[in-house]
């Protein structure tokens, strides 16, 4: 293998496809990033097993070949070199690759690419489901922070995507709270697919997709055990999740007593205000809302209390419909729903102070969320 | 107790796990009993009736050594469940007592009996009641000590054993060490004792009588310390109840376990213990672990962080479940397994979205 490319390109396609690095693995090479020459272009891979990233860097190519490096030395040698043009060259005997640009030279000895786990790629344009990139980007925000980061229940690491018709429904919950965003798709599908996708490989493909441009094109495996997400240069191709996500639907309360409409940016604020004490204390907030009258608006409440700390409170003018209600929440589960929240104003509706509360952007029906209150002895 | 006396009474059950298999089999009674490892194995004793102490045997004695001294003892393997179970009565009728009760070991416990009594006849009458119902309801030989601290307690319940109770009055404590070896003292171990010789202090007597400052100049805090202690004095309290740092159930299995199903069974079972210990004390874990070993006693454990504490067993089970799932090597045969709850705290309170928050993942 022989190849020349720009130290720009190179450490840019590193750093996308540095994130399916295995930390700790007990196969080495999977701590190595896989150089191969692809159709006068050269392709970078990575793989956890569970993730693997394909990323394709413009290269001039005068031998073709394949080899697998330590990622973590190539990306860390690679980004303090100059942008100029790096000169690489693999001695196929020792699997050792000689990297050149301007006065630098390094020899970095490698693994036979033969030992790298080979990851998918696809062709098949046809039977691609096509995502609009900031849609995309959007979803997994507002619905990834709600999966479960503790893998006690493996499902509920994952995010629920439902295909259907001209709709993609995304959902997540640990188990506490709820979000379920959906958008419309480029065009329908012909069935109705649903799999679950590691909410961690939607991290990352919300990373690397607002570069794009294009469509992001999404492929199933037919044994329904891999997703592939076909973007220009990058593919990002993860495992599924086995087995039957719960039912969220039924969680997502029918009606409510009090619905409280308040200034997004205003309320994100005031949460992130009682957080501060709140976070000493199991992160409790009590939120009470009062109807206004015809003098006073109505208003809501935020207070913490730290045995330890001090307490602090906080008010918000807001329109409200229906009983006043005193309920807690989990501060830090407010300041991640309203972090994602892109409409002005934002509703809340409650029934009582042990049922689901759900947070709704104003004007835009296809994103709810649903938190769970704390119980607080009084 | 008026002026600030305190009544303490320090409990030490009679060559414990002999008398409970002499209770369970009363054939034993009266006869050389030994209870520990078997002499093949490299057994020690653990516990040795009176009729085998009268050979010479002891406890922490190699089995092997205890049978050439006394080769009519029957040798019985412990049994702790057993023994647990005697203990936890005995523990109850203390409780009865005096809520100021501080389990030692399985077999030895202080009480306080200060805000129970106003004169020491009527300490005294307590203790011996004590003594009396432990003998009548259980059937088990207990040694009592009375006094004004811990340090002497312990000392005079050592006394007269067995079946003695031994009142050290308020005043007396000095005198009552002074013919002692300084060894009885607590924290004074082979190499303070010999240090002490070189002294010329070989009794607790002889240790008083040294200035405190020598005591300091030479052994520190500790000496400041053992010269209290000779004059009798020890202030350290009746504690009630460690903060636990964690619930732990574990399990050896009579026949090791190479299935998984049956695995899973087991672990369920431990999960439930561990979440009935956490709802009991009012805790809820935020870490759950699971300890495998396998029939070569290789050991292994995991541990997993939940996003929320729980006092949940479903919730303990599920988590064990993933972790069991990731350390056992599929056929292998297991010996023993143990589920631990750590991180305690009280709950936070958060509600789930399910009622049963482990249903999300059936």
């Amino acid at each position: 293998m022989k190849i020349s490319c720009l130290q720009e390109n190179l450490a840019k396609g590193l750093s996308i496809v540095g994130r399916a690095v295995a930390s700790r693995s007990t196969l080495p090479v999977l701590s190595n990033v896989m150089l191969e020459t692809d159709n006068g272009r050269l392709k970078l891979s990575t793989t956890n097993l569970e993730l693997g990233i394909n990323c394709w860097v413009g290269a001039k190519v005068e031998a073709e070949g394949a080899t697998t490096v330590p990622a973590r030395l190539l990306t860390d040698f690679i980004n303090s070199l100059p942008p100029e043009q790096i000169d690489m060259e693999l001695a196929v005997r020792t699997q050792t690759l000689n990297a050149r640009c301007a006065r630098f030279e390094a020899n970095i000895k490698g693994i036979d690419a033969q030992e790298f786990p080979i990851i998918p790629t696809t062709d098949d344009a046809e039977r691609a489901i096509r995502l609009e990139p900031e849609d995309l980007r959007q979803m997994i925000d507002q619905v990834v922070f709600a999966a479960a980061t503790d893998e006690s229940r493996p499902i509920l690491t994952g995010v629920l995507a439902r295909f259907d018709g001209d709709e993609l429904t995304m959902a997540a919950a640990d188990g506490f709270r709820l979000s379920v965003r959906s958008a419309s798709l480029g065009q329908p599908v012909e069935e109705a697919i649903e799999v679950i996708i590691p909410a961690r490989a939607l991290g990352e493909l919300a990373r690397i997709s607002p570069d794009q441009e294009d469509w992001v094109e999404v492929f199933i495996t037919p044994a329904r055990n891999q997703i592939l997400f076909h973007m220009r240069d990058v593919d990002l191709v993860s495992q599924l999740i086995e087995g039957k996500f719960p039912d969220y639907r039924q969680i997502i309360p029918s009606s409510h007593t009090t619905r409280t409409v308040l200034d997004t940016s205003g309320f994100l604020k005031a949460a992130r205000v009682s957080h501060l004490f709140a976070r000493d204390a199991a992160n409790i907030v009590r939120v009470e809302v009062a109807p206004g009258d015809e003098l006073m608006p109505g208003r809501l409440t935020l207070a913490a209390t730290s045995a330890e700390l001090g307490d602090n409170v906080g008010q918000l003018d807001a329109i409200v419909e229906g009983d006043p209600i005193e309920i807690a929440f989990n501060a830090k589960y407010l300041i991640d729903v309203l972090s994602v929240m892109d409409t002005a104003q934002v509703a809340m509706e409650t029934s009582s102070a042990s049922s689901p509360g759900v947070l709704r952007p104003v004007g835009d029906d296809d994103f709810v969320h649903v938190i769970m209150p704390m119980h607080i002895s009084r | 107790m008026p002026d600030q006396t305190h009544a303490i009474v320090h409990l030490d059950l009679d060559a414990f796990f002999a008398a409970v298999e002499a209770l369970e089999n009363p054939d034993l009674a009266d006869k050389p009993v030994l209870i520990g490892g078997r002499p093949e194995a490299r057994g020690v004793v653990a516990t040795a009736s009176y009729a085998a102490r009268a050979f010479g045997v002891h406890s922490a004695m190699p089995m092997a050594r205890a049978l050439t001294l006394c080769p009519q003892a029957v040798v019985l393997p412990i049994r702790h469940h057993l023994y647990r179970e005697y203990s936890r009565r005995v523990m109850a009728i203390c409780h009865e007592t005096s809520p100021l009760v501080e389990q030692v070991s399985i077999d030895e416990a202080y009480i306080d009996l200060t805000d129970q009594v106003t004169t020491w006849e009527q300490a005294i009458s307590v203790a011996e009641q004590l003594q009396g119902r432990i003998k009548a309801e259980i059937g088990l030989s207990a040694s009592l000590g009375v006094a004004t601290n811990k340090l002497v307690a312990k000392v005079a319940s050592d006394r007269d054993k067995p079946g003695g109770l031994t009142v050290v009055l308020p005043g007396e404590e000095a005198a009552f060490l002074a013919p002692l070896s300084v060894r009885a003292l607590w924290g004074v171990g082979p190499v303070t004792a010999e240090k002490l010789a070189e002294m010329g202090v070989t009794t607790v007597g002889d240790l008083a009588q040294l200035p405190q400052q020598e005591l300091q100049d030479r052994f520190g805090r500790h000496g400041a310390s053992m010269a209290r202690m000779a004059q009798g004095i020890d202030e350290r309290n009746v504690v009630t109840e460690h903060e636990p740092k964690s619930f732990s159930q574990e399990l050896t299995f009579s026949q090791d376990i190479t299935d998984f199903n049956a695995l899973r069974q087991q672990l369920w079972q431990l999960s439930q213990g561990v979440g009935r210990r956490l709802k009991r004390k009012g805790l809820a874990a935020e870490t759950v672990a699971v300890k495998l070993r396998y029939s070569d006693f290789t050991t292994l454990s995991r541990q997993m962080r939940l996003s929320m504490p729980t006092d949940d067993e479903q919730e303990i089970y599920q988590a064990a479940l993933v972790l069991l799932r990731r350390a056992w090597q599929r056929g292998r045969a297991v010996r023993l397994l143990g589920v631990t709850g750590r991180g305690l705290s009280p709950p936070v309170g958060q509600l789930s979205l399910w009622e049963d928050r482990s249903q999300a993942s059936r």
